[in-house]
């Protein structure tokens, strides 16, 4: 049995490897005389592709935002016969910073790659991007950087040297749910402070609703302590600031809303999730979410019957924002031709028209004035008011620390935070404290 | 003997030995070199640091958190599916449909992606909207928050993992169950050994080189469990998930830490060498009936 099992699988194996061999030899065969005939047609149109530059473009998210991405980059490819760029996908933010990671170390990056704004730093110093001053300041009238909306571009400068263009930028927002504001009795223009949001809380529940489900993110905790007046490191960025009075405010009073059973916190891969899903299943009336929601969370509301109004975060001391999203970078290993070419898409990606584009469609951040300013936006921004409150609200938004160290810090002080929120015998202060020194010992490195 | 016969079992194995030593040998002695450095795999600068990562490993809290996890895990994991898998076995261990068909029932988790299964088991497991605590619920009992607090996070992976490994024990046990021969029995009970005397004075020794080999076998996958952890909660709540090998993960590949991710990885490399021999060990000279 076992003779006659191995005498046929040899069998199937000889005819296998005999058969690729076969097809192989006579491809090559048919290929050689193919060239030999043609001659001089086969020659010029293989010129013209090789003339042709093709570069990847490597990019994060699904759904609308690939929508998006894919569309524009048909539209380049389109528009002109020189470049081709082929999009693909990397999964979030993480997975495509450890994969253009890998890929630049195997020395096979893509030419043009999303990167989230707070890791720039990271990449920058090591040597993986391209640095973008010298083709801004050639194609300054094409471009306009001064357009960019300045707000944003506190991250697109790592040492002074600029390293990305804003593409597909965004703020945390304060999405409500006014139908069950107006049933609960409450004025739908609120809240606009922490304490009206406690309080608004306190009516939800005695409807039997919470206020609002929020997970313990650092981006929503950034955004908590800028509206306490706080900093997440110092000016120099060597030390942690995040214990101080302002930092430690927000998760007190994360603590004490979440005790009273007012908000509920998640925790885990999921909390975001849930907090969606709480917020889509009207259990609860807020939801703290990046403006990039806004086109899909409008179809929420619409199909789940009720009215959805944006708003600034509540304040504390003062409104206040971190800025997010991702902004386009080029890698520095490719070769000239390529980079100029990767130029001319991060162009073409972060026009106006683009811009305008991808707003409409996501929900992102118009990233230049003139787009703001343009008949367009005035029209759609009177018809969905929904989508305005993000570009206003970056009068208050800052940019996002991009020390070496800071994303090993956001993990971290994320769990500093849950801890003082799910063990009722640890205070907020202490857990900071521990954070901070942690943080300290990476940052001062 | 020609060049070509004292070379030609040389030139056999020679495909062999490279794939291994490209993909195994290598791989191993680089993590090792890197282990020593500061680098994060692109800057053009490694600087040598000596065996700074490895003190700064083991002074770390959270290290010594992750290297408890991962044993508490590890044990709770072995013991749970050796254990329920052998009381599967030696009811499952007789032919009729029924029999059949539940064997090939708890069979079924092993042969589907562990991806597929993490995702099933989060949607389970969710506190709001989840089958488990509605099931829970119905029966009267107040709601678990299962992935979602440090208390009761690494257990709902251990019960992830159990499910999905019962299946291929059992089956490993009811093939060693088999193979006791059938007149140990015979004479077994016409000594009128009680059924409990006859496990453990006759199934349990005859099995014990399999239950051995589960053990060992399931304490090395243990240790290395990584993608129910990095789909289901990515080591948190507050580091209560995380493990050897996703903490090796996260400095590698999410803060750039390449020499420190090494150092974790030559530690991780230690402490299952230490198993495997302990394995080979045992086999060769203590689990032993024929």
């Amino acid at each position: 049995m076992v003779k006659k099992l191995t005498a046929l699988s040899l069998a199937i194996f000889m005819v296998v490897v005999l058969a690729a061999c076969g097809s192989n030899g006579t491809t090559g065969k048919n290929g050689s005389t193919d060239n030999a005939n043609s001659g001089a047609k086969a020659e010029s149109t293989d010129s013209a592709a090789s003339e042709k530059i093709v570069i990847k473009y490597w990019y994060a998210f699904g759904d609308k935002i690939e929508e998006a991405k894919l569309h524009m980059v048909k539209g380049f490819n389109e528009s002109q016969d020189k470049i081709e760029v082929i999009a693909e996908h990397q999964g979030g933010y993480d997975d495509l910073h450890a994969k253009v990671q890998a890929a630049f170390a195997a020395g096979d990056a893509p030419a043009v790659s999303d990167l989230e704004i707070a890791s720039t730093g990271v990449f920058a110093r090591s040597g993986m991007l391209q640095e973008l001053t010298v083709y801004a300041e050639r194609d300054k009238d094409q471009l306009q950087l001064e357009d960019f909306n300045p707000g944003l571009m506190g991250n697109a400068y790592v040492d002074d040297k600029l390293f990305g263009l804003p593409f597909m930028r965004s703020t945390p927002i304060l999405y409500k749910n006014v139908t069950m504001l107006k049933d609960a009795g409450l004025d739908p223009e609120g809240p606009k402070t922490w304490d009206e949001l406690e309080q608004y809380s306190r009516v939800l529940k005695e409807k039997g609703k919470i206020g609002m489900t929020v997970p313990a993110d650092i981006w929503f905790y950034e955004a908590l302590v800028a509206q306490s007046g706080g900093q997440m490191l110092s000016e120099d960025g060597k030390s942690a600031a995040f214990n101080t009075p302002e930092g430690v405010a927000p998760v007190e009073f994360w603590k004490k809303l979440s005790s009273e059973g007012l908000i509920k916190i998640p925790v885990g891969d999921e909390a975001g999730a849930t907090a969606d899903k709480d917020w889509a299943n009207q259990m609860s009336a807020f939801k703290f979410a990046s403006t990039a929601g806004v086109t899909g969370s409008l179809e929420i509301a619409k199909g789940n019957g009720f009215e959805l109004v944006t708003a600034f975060m509540p304040s504390n001391v003062s409104y206040g924002v971190p800025t997010g999203g991702c902004q386009l970078v080029m890698t520095s290993k490719s070769t000239e031709e390529e980079k100029e070419a990767a130029w001319e898409f991060i162009k073409w990606m972060t026009s106006k028209e683009n811009t305008i584009y991808q707003h409409k469609h996501v929900g992102y951040l118009p990233t230049r004035l003139s787009a703001v300013e343009s008949e367009e936006l005035k029209t759609h921004f009177a018809e969905n008011p929904q989508f305005k409150v993000a570009v206003d609200q970056l009068e208050y938004a800052r940019p996002r620390p991009m020390e070496n160290a800071y994303p090993e810090v956001t993990k971290i002080v994320k769990e500093a935070i849950e801890k003082a929120i799910l063990d009722p015998k640890t205070a907020p202060q202490d857990a900071l404290n521990a954070a901070a020194e942690k943080a300290n010992k990476l940052l001062s490195k | 003997m020609t060049v070509w016969e004292k070379l030609r079992p040389y030139g056999m194995v020679a495909p062999a030995i490279i794939i291994f030593s490209l993909f195994f040998i290598y791989p191993i002695f680089y993590m090792i070199y890197l282990s020593m450095f500061d680098w994060n795999f692109v800057s053009p600068t490694k600087t040598f640091v000596g065996l700074q990562n490895f003190k700064d490993l083991l002074t770390e809290p959270d290290f010594r958190q992750v290297l408890t996890n991962t044993t508490i895990y590890t044990v709770l994991t072995v013991t749970l599916t050796t254990g329920i898998a052998l009381l599967l076995a030696l009811w499952l261990n007789r032919k009729s449909f029924f029999h059949g068909f539940v064997q090939g029932a708890i069979f079924s988790p092993h042969i589907i992606s562990l991806v597929s299964i993490s995702l099933l088991w989060s949607w389970l497991m969710d506190p709001e909207y989840g089958l488990l605590n509605w099931v829970i619920g119905l029966a009267g009992f107040g709601k678990l928050e299962w992935l979602s607090h440090p208390s009761t996070s690494l257990i709902s992976l251990v019960m992830v993992a159990v499910w999905k490994g019962l299946g291929y024990n059992a089956l490993v046990f009811i093939a060693g169950l088999q193979s006791i021969p059938a007149d140990i029995y015979e004479a077994a009970s016409l000594d009128r050994s009680k059924p409990w005397t006859t496990f453990t004075k006759l199934i349990l020794p005859m099995l014990s080189p399999t239950i051995f080999f589960l053990v060992i076998i399931n304490m090395i996958g243990s240790f290395q469990v990584f993608e129910t952890i990095a789909i289901m909660t990515q080591g948190g709540p507050v580091n209560s998930t995380n493990t050897l090998v996703y903490y090796i993960y996260e400095y590698g590949f999410r803060f750039f830490k390449i020499g420190y991710a090494s150092a974790a990885g030559v530690i991780l490399l230690f402490i299952v060498g230490i198993l495997t021999m302990i394995y080979f060990k045992l086999l060769s000279n203590r689990v032993h009936y024929r």
